[in-house]
C-alpha cells in the first residue's frame, strides 16, 4: 500500500518545535485535509515527509520506505510545495521536461499533465509571464507529471480563480476515486470541507485531530435542529417535557441543541403539532475546527492562567 | 493516467549509475532551457576568442624586442573575460537552485543530494570544458595568425598544453564558482566577490612574482598560458594549485548542500 507514514516525527528550529512528535498514516483512495493555521507546521511536515528537512527525531515514509530510498521518486510521489519555484526564464513545457528527464518520463508525459491542468495553450510560454493561478496549476501539472500512487499538496488553491477551485476539487476527487493517496493541506476550512474525506488537524505543530471529516465534525459541534410552529408555546413546553431545552427565536422559530430531525419530527406529529419548518443544522468543519482549537488553547493556557490575566 | 500505478509497490532504489545519467539529463536539459546560460556559454567562447584576437591584432605593430612579451599568453589574454562568462554561467547553474524552493522541486526529483549535486557539477564542468576547448583553441590560433611573424604554431613549445590548458582553468574556475554558490546559496554574493577579485587583485597585486600571490587560484592556473612561466610554479603545478582550489569550494559546496535544510 502506497501511504504516508509519520511516527513521531518532530522538527525543532532552536527552542522552537515547528512539528512536535506528530503520528499520522494516510490512507490511499481518499482526500486526507491537513488542516492547520498558518504556521502550524504543515509544510514543514511536509517537507520532513520529502527528505527535504532533516526530522531532529522520527521517522517518515512513503509506501513504507524512506522517500530518498525511492528510485524515480516522481513516479510515486507528486508533490506541490512552492508555486513560485519553477525557473521563470523557463517555459512551462521546459519546467516539466527538466523534471520528466531525472526520473525518465517520457517526454509526452509533459505536454499530457499540460493539458491535463488546463496550460496546453501556455505551454510554451515562459513561466514569469504567468499568474498565480497559472504557476499552481503547473505545479499541479509537475506533481502529476510522473503518474504518482500519492499525491502532497500545499494549498494548490491558493490563487486560484473561482473556477479554478471547482476544477481542484473536482481532480482531488478523482484522484483519490483513482486509488491515490491524496494529502492537501489547506488553512481554509470551507475548501478543504469540499473536497475532504479525511482529516488532520495540526496546531502548533502538535497533530490536534485524526479523524473522518464528519466524524470529526460530530465529535466538536452538537448537532442542532431548527424548527418553526404556529403553535411555539405548546411546542416548547412538549420539547421541555421529552428532555430538550429549546431555545425560542422570533416569528415562532426555535433551535434545540443536541437534537435531530428524525427525532423531533414524529415529537411534534404525535402532539398533533402543527411543524412549518423541521432541519438539521448541519455543523460546518468550520464550527467543528473552532471548537477543537478553543479546547486546545484553553488546555495550552490553562497552567499560566493567573501569571496572564489579560 | 491509470490506476494501475496508483496501487504498486515503490520498487528498490535504482542503482547510484542510472539516477546519475537521469539526473544529468535533467541538469542539461534545465541549461538547455534557459537562455541566459546558454548565452554566458557562447559568451566564453566569443570572449576569450575575440579579446584574445583582438590584443594580438594591436600588437601585431609592436616591437618584436619587447621585454617580456609572450606571444602565447598574448592570444589568451580574453580568457580573463571568458573566465567571468564560466564563472557567470557556473553561479547561475547554482543560484537558480535557491531561489523560491527551487532546490524543493529538484530533490523531489532526485533526492540523494550526492546525486543532485554530482550530475549538477559535471554537466557545468563538462559544459564549461567543451565551451573552453572551442575557446582555447580558436583563440590561439587566430591570435596567432594575427600575430604575423612572430606567431606560433601548435607545436611550438607550450602551444598545446596552453590550449588544452586553458580550458582545464576554465573548468576549475567554473567548478570553484559552483562550490561557492552552493556554500553560500547566493549568486549575488559569489559574483560580487569573485569576480572584482579577479579584475582588481590581479592589478593590485601587479607583477609581484613572488610570496602568496602565485597561489591564488586564477594567478596559478594562468601560468599553462604562457611560454616561459617567471614564477615559484610550473605551468601544471599552477594549474593544481587552481584544482586545489575548485576541489576545496566543491566539497565545500557539497557538504553545505547534503548538510542544510532544502
Amino acid at each position: 500500500m502506497t501511504c504516508i507514514e509519520a511516527n513521531g516525527l518532530t522538527k525543532e528550529y532552536g527552542a522552537v518545535r515547528a512539528v512536535d512528535r506528530v503520528t499520522f498514516s494516510v490512507e490511499p483512495g481518499r482526500v486526507t485535509g491537513f488542516l492547520g493555521p498558518n504556521g502550524a507546521g504543515k509544510s514543514t511536515a511536509m517537507c520532513l515527509v520529502l527528505g527535504l528537512s532533516r526530522p531532529t527525531a522520527g521517522t517518515a515514509t512513503v509506501g513504507g520506505r524512506p522517500f530518498a530510498g525511492l528510485g524515480q521518486p516522481l513516479r510515486h510521489v507528486g508533490a506541490l510545495l512552492d508555486a513560485q519555484a519553477a525557473h521563470g526564464s523557463r517555459t512551462a513545457r521546459d519546467h516539466l521536461l527538466t523534471l520528466a528527464a531525472a526520473n525518465r518520463i517520457p517526454a509526452a508525459r509533459a505536454g499530457e499533465a499540460l493539458e491535463e491542468t488546463g496550460l496546453a495553450g501556455v505551454a510554451r510560454r515562459r513561466v514569469r509571464t504567468f499568474s498565480l493561478g497559472m504557476r499552481q496549476r503547473l505545479g499541479i501539472a509537475a506533481a502529476l507529471l510522473g503518474d504518482p500512487g500519492v499525491l502532497m499538496l500545499d494549498e494548490p488553491s491558493n490563487g486560484l480563480d473561482p473556477e479554478g477551485i471547482i476544477w481542484i476539487r473536482e481532480l482531488l476527487r478523482r484522484l483519490a476515486a483513482e486509488g491515490r493517496t491524496v494529502l492537501v493541506s489547506s488553512h481554509l476550512m470551507s475548501e478543504t470541507a469540499s473536497y475532504a474525506d479525511h482529516l488532520l488537524v495540526l496546531g502548533k505543530g502538535r497533530l490536534l485531530a485524526d479523524s473522518p471529516m464528519r466524524a470529526f465534525i460530530d465529535a466538536h459541534v452538537q448537532p442542532r435542529v431548527r424548527l418553526r410552529s404556529t403553535e411555539p408555546e405548546r411546542l416548547r413546553s412538549v420539547l421541555l417535557r421529552a428532555g430538550y431545552e429549546p431555545e425560542l427565536g422570533e416569528d415562532g422559530r426555535m433551535t434545540v441543541p443536541g437534537a435531530r430531525a428524525a427525532r423531533l419530527g414524529p415529537l411534534a406529529a404525535e402532539e398533533n403539532l402543527p411543524v412549518l419548518e423541521l432541519a438539521n443544522d448541519e455543523a460546518t468543519l468550520e464550527e467543528a475546527y473552532l471548537a477543537l482549537t478553543a479546547d486546545e488553547t484553553q488546555f495550552a493556557a490553562a497552567p499560566s492562567v493567573l501569571a496572564q490575566e489579560v | 493516467m491509470s490506476a494501475s500505478t496508483a496501487t504498486a509497490v515503490p520498487p528498490v532504489s535504482a542503482d547510484p549509475v542510472a539516477s546519475f545519467t537521469a539526473a544529468a539529463r535533467s541538469e542539461w536539459v534545465k541549461v538547455r532551457s534557459l537562455r541566459s546560460s546558454v548565452g554566458s556559454l557562447l559568451a566564453v567562447v566569443v570572449a576569450t576568442v575575440g579579446i584574445g584576437a583582438l590584443v594580438c591584432a594591436v600588437d601585431d605593430g609592436g616591437g618584436d624586442s619587447e621585454a617580456g612579451f609572450d606571444a602565447l599568453f598574448a592570444s589568451f589574454y580574453g580568457l580573463n573575460f571568458g573566465q567571468i562568462a564560466a564563472i557567470a554561467f557556473a553561479v547561475t547553474a547554482f543560484s537558480s537552485e535557491f531561489h523560491n524552493g527551487a532546490l524543493r522541486v529538484s530533490l523531489t526529483a532526485v533526492p540523494r543530494r550526492g546525486v543532485f549535486y554530482a550530475a549538477k557539477t559535471a554537466v557545468v564542468g563538462g559544459l564549461v570544458l567543451a565551451a573552453g576547448l572551442v575557446a582555447g583553441f580558436a583563440a590561439f590560433l587566430a591570435g596567432q595568425h594575427l600575430l604575423g611573424a612572430k606567431g606560433l604554431e601548435l607545436s611550438d613549445l607550450g602551444a598545446l598544453r596552453a590550449c588544452f590548458g586553458s580550458a582545464v582553468y576554465l573548468t576549475l574556475m567554473a567548478l570553484f564558482a559552483c562550490g561557492l554558490t552552493a556554500l553560500l546559496r547566493s549568486g549575488v554574493a559569489v559574483l560580487s566577490m569573485l569576480i572584482p577579485f579577479l579584475l582588481i587583485v590581479p592589478f593590485v597585486m601587479g607583477d609581484l612574482a613572488a610570496g602568496a600571490a602565485d597561489y591564488l587560484p586564477d594567478k596559478a592556473g594562468q601560468l599553462v598560458l604562457q611560454q616561459n612561466p617567471d614564477s615559484s610554479l610550473g605551468p601544471w603545478t599552477g594549474l593544481a594549485v587552481t584544482a586545489v582550489w575548485a576541489l576545496a569550494a566543491v566539497v565545500a559546496g557539497w557538504v553545505a548542500v547534503r548538510r542544510r535544510d532544502a
